[in-house]
């Protein structure tokens, strides 16, 4: 489902940084892969990255990768090969997720203490749900890597 | 001389991309020491001979802020340069840096060409 809400505004600004963070210190070329989305299915054999934010805007900035890219990913970041979900990988992803969160933190204020970013953290497992309870503007934004898609996500309340 | 430089990070990966940027940029420096919260950077400074400080911001146990303001209490150590490299880049929390006498922010992320042109002139 394509999206469009209150997220057009940053949305460009996200992309953007995605793709800074990538080229500039993943070392990974990728590119936009779609239209936002405002839903994603169960995610299969896949680790999340999230970093919450608190403050003047409340919510939560996560990444999505299927594993196979998670290792990738990881590979390039560190320069070493990897091939299981290990320490390395939970904290390269997270961290990902971090320096995103910090952006979004950016995008939505250039003050500083009026929002506050959680420290990053990630899950992962065969298949898992990332769902929000709250009332919240949401958009998923995907990517696309080499060894396949990832997805960048922002939910905030409303 | 190359100077010994301390990363203070809680996430392994950004100590390790934050050192790799340093050897591209074709920095000089000596000793590279690594710290992941505030608590283990003032250890190690009290312990090793380290010239300048690359800290986090947002970090568990004690956070880049707090570790400023602890070590301006510490007379052994309160001069040695802290240099912040952070996604917290917002003009309210550098300023509380600097205040605290941080002399200069870098935002995450970063290439080693931006590593070379704001930190080239503190190494």
């Amino acid at each position: 489902m394509n999206g469009t809400n209150s997220f057009s505004e940053i949305n460009d600004k996200i992309i953007e940084a995605t793709i800074e963070i990538f080229t500039g210190m993943v070392m990974m070329e990728i590119s936009v892969g779609g239209e936002p989305l405002l839903t994603l299915g169960p995610l299969k054999n896949s680790i999340t990255g999230m970093i919450g934010l608190a403050g003047i805007h409340k919510g939560v900035l996560a990444v999505h990768f299927p594993k196979q890219v998670a290792l990738d990913v990881t590979s390039s970041f560190l320069g070493m090969e990897v091939s299981e979900i290990d320490a390395d990988v939970q904290d390269a992803i997270g961290e990902i997720a971090n320096i995103l969160g910090g952006n979004l933190k950016t995008i939505l204020s250039d003050r500083g203490k009026d929002i506050q970013l959680s420290l990053p953290s990630t899950i992962y497992g065969d298949q898992y749900a990332f769902t929000s309870q709250a009332d919240v503007d949401q958009v998923i934004l995907p990517f696309q890597a080499p060894s396949g898609m990832f997805y960048v996500e922002v939910e905030l309340e409303r | 001389m190359a100077k010994n430089v301390l990363l203070v990070d809680d996430s392994s990966t950004m100590r390790k991309i934050i050192s790799r940027s340093l050897r591209q940029a074709g920095l000089d420096f000596g000793e590279i020491y690594e710290a992941g919260d505030g608590q283990e950077a003032l250890a190690m400074l009290e312990k090793e001979s380290i010239d300048i400080v690359l800290s986090d911001i947002n970090m568990p146990n004690m956070n880049g802020i707090e570790f400023l303001r602890e070590k301006g209490n510490r007379p052994a150590i309160k001069d040695i340069p802290v240099f912040m490299i952070s996604t917290e880049t917002g003009e309210d929390i550098i300023g509380e840096a600097k205040s605290l006498g941080a002399i200069g922010a870098l935002k995450k992320p970063f290439t080693p060409d931006k590593v070379n042109e704001v930190l080239g002139p503190f190494m």
